[in-house]
């Protein structure tokens, strides 16, 4: 009975069951992405453009700015450039300004290299700063000047004002700013200053960075 | 003569009539002349000036001794009104005839240009602003057309360092068709421009300076031949090309409060009620002198005038119209940078504007309020002066017909056909910059 049990079983067991076989799905449509720019690049507004300052710069406030930036002349009071930075001015009824002009780019100028010059002093002179303590010029100056090193620490400043890799920029962006440096730290090389010569180098690659085409535009 | 080359003859000539513009350049446009553009701001009073009234008719109320404060006044010579209150004597200069307001500017009377009636439908500071020196309205709180000072400096300007300064004056760039270079350089006051271009030179040196607007160019250039839209950089790049020139030492030392205080004691810097503008008419002589700008707007306020403060009204338009009489006399005694022999005054027209007029009557607060009709001052080579064009009603000093045979009929002037007129006064075709606007050839020499 158990042996008559068991045949009924197997005579009745199910087939193994195997996948079909796969195929593409026949093709549709193709359609390509149009990723070119449709409207042209603008000025960041005023006020983007003065937090990513003051962020940049160790997330002061404007006042700190103001303060930290002033000695040695190297910048006046916030209300002396509302209107130069393009602002609007409601104590003149001056409205927004739409447009970048020479003026302007003289008073960013002005402001980045107050910034620039006071983070070298806090980062670079004396080299007491940790690392993670520094708020722009997060490298060392140890060492030979070279290439290399002059890549790894242009690319810190370039990530921070610009958002991406150097190595990734157009041109030959890492030559001229290279080029940049060699020549103001040969030119300070016997000046008195308050900074060293390599420092002062350093706050021009700043200055020119936070000054970028490419940190003004969106 | 064949009739079939006769017929080609006059279809030719017929063809070339009618592809000669409306409004065709009769002279070369001059590119050595300069501009300067006066913003009255706050909305004038012309019966104390350019349009006075001294009876009571209709809804006028005149200056009198009981609303307008005399004692600062050089110009006013009493007459009865009514009762013990007094008003002023009109001012007889030739053909032109002015109120107290006017003040020393009077000395000048053969050289200027009045427009009366001037069309304004509207009593808005910013519309009537904008109206004054764009010819458009606002369109949702923006101005739809570039103003006089950026159409000027498109034409005349772009080569110069600094095309087109706005000290506190209201231009307006707009438009896609315009060189970039005609921007305005807008600043809150002269003192501004001293201390964007100066420099500490603790740390970097001015060659170091060059050096970065130098690559930053570079930079600009080198992404505008990468980008699909390169205007933007281009702009960029040119900027920052022109910036070592403004950053030399001479330059920021020039532009200083000090240094211009200095150089022209002439203006009553101390004066109280048109602001700390007058500053920009001093940087308007240096800048000229030093051959840097092509236009300049600035503003000269405190005349928004609806309460008791309408007793200064007449004093704060004679520091205006003092302001531009020292003007002009600078001009006159200053060299012009590049035409030996002439005088800056020789080569430089000057437009005065304000918002809108003030209201006939006193209101209750014992002021005026806005009212939508307004006066301009010219003075310029090209105007045909000493003498006073448009009108406006006696009773109510609304534009009235100026009669001057508009194409579409008889009507006041508007703001839009003085800014023809100025633009077609340098052989500028105005219908580039104007929507709307008829040239009054009877304005021009």
């Amino acid at each position: 009975m158990k042996l008559a049990a068991l045949v009924v079983l197997v005579g009745c067991g199910a087939g193994a069951i195997t996948p079909s076989q796969t195929t593409a799905l026949p093709a549709h449509q193709t359609r390509m992405i149009d990723t070119t720019p449709k409207e042209r690049r603008r000025m960041v507004s005023p006020e983007v453009y003065l937090r990513a300052y003051l962020t940049w710069f160790g997330g002061l406030v404007p006042l700190d700015v103001q303060n930290r930036a002033r000695p040695k002349g190297l910048f006046d009071a916030w209300d002396d450039y509302l209107s130069a930075l393009g602002l609007p001015d409601y104590k003149t009824d001056l409205p927004r300004q739409t447009q970048s002009n020479t003026l302007m780019l003289a008073t960013l100028g002005r402001l980045g290299e107050a910034l620039c010059a006071r983070a070298a002093e806090h980062d670079l002179h004396g080299g007491k700063t940790p690392l993670d303590q520094r708020v722009v010029f997060a490298f060392d100056l140890d060492g030979a000047d070279s290439d290399e090193t002059f890549m790894d620490r242009f690319d810190v400043l370039h990530r921070t004002f610009l958002g991406y890799p150097a190595k990734l920029a157009p041109g030959e962006r890492v030559t001229k700013f290279h080029a940049l440096w060699t020549d103001v730290a040969a030119r300070h090389a016997k000046a008195k200053n308050p900074l060293t010569a390599d420092e002062t180098a350093w706050v021009a690659v700043c200055t020119a960075l936070v000054q970028h085409p490419e940190a003004e535009l969106y | 003569m064949q009739r079939r080359t006769f017929l080609q003859l006059v279809g030719a000539g017929s063809a070339a009539l009618a592809a000669r513009p409306l409004f065709a350049a009769t002279q070369k446009a001059p590119a050595d002349q300069f501009f300067i553009f006066v913003h009255a701001s706050g909305g004038w009073d012309v019966t104390l000036w350019a349009d006075p009234r001294n009876e009571k008719k209709g809804l006028v109320d005149p200056a009198s001794t009981e609303n307008t404060d005399l004692a600062p006044l050089s110009h006013w010579k009493s007459t009865k009104l009514e009762g013990d209150v007094e008003t002023f004597t009109i001012l007889e200069a030739g053909a032109l005839r002015f109120g107290p307001g006017i003040g020393d500017l009077i000395d000048l009377h053969d050289r200027l240009t009045v427009v009366n009636g001037l069309a304004m439908n509207t009593v808005s500071h910013p519309d009537g602003t904008a109206f004054s020196c764009t010819g458009r309205h606002l369109a949702g709180g923006r101005s739809p057309a570039s103003s006089i000072d950026v159409a000027i400096t498109n034409e005349l300007g772009t080569a110069q360092l600094l095309p087109d300064v706005a000290i506190g004056f209201p231009s307006a760039y707009i438009g896609d068709h315009l060189d970039r270079r005609a921007i305005p350089l807008r600043i809150a006051n002269a003192g501004v421009m001293a201390k964007s271009l100066a420099r500490s030179d603790a740390y970097l040196k001015d060659d170091d300076r060059a050096a970065i607007t130098a690559l930053l160019a570079e930079e600009s250039h080198d992404l505008a031949g990468r980008s699909v839209f390169p205007e933007t950089f281009e702009r960029l790049a040119s900027q920052e090309e022109s910036l070592p020139h403004l950053l030399g030492n001479e330059l920021k030392a020039a532009f200083t409060p000090q240094a211009l205080q200095a150089a022209y004691p002439q203006f009553d810097y101390k004066v109280k009620n048109i602001g700390g503008g007058i500053l920009g008419a001093a940087f308007a002589v240096e800048a000229m002198k030093r051959n840097l700008i092509r236009t300049i707007g600035f503003s000269l306020g405190g005349l928004d005038t609806h309460n008791q403060n309408y007793k200064q009204q007449a004093h704060t338009q004679q520091e205006l119209f003092g302001t531009i009489s020292t003007l002009v006399k600078l001009l006159d005694a200053t060299p012009h940078p590049t035409r030996n022999g002439h005088k800056l005054a020789d080569s430089t027209h000057i437009l005065v504007f304000s918002d809108f007029c003030r209201t006939p009557q006193i209101n209750l607060s014992g002021g005026r309020d806005h009212y939508p009709n307004n006066s301009v001052l010219v003075i310029s080579p090209r105007f045909v002066s000493g003498k006073t064009f448009g009108k406006t009603d006696f009773e109510q000093v609304l534009p009235a017909d100026a009669g001057l045979n508009f194409s579409d009929g008889a009507r006041p002037i508007a703001p839009p056909d003085l800014l023809a007129t100025f633009l077609s006064a340098f052989a500028i075709e105005p219908r580039k910059y104007l929507r709307d606007g008829e040239v009054v050839k009877a304005m021009l020499r």
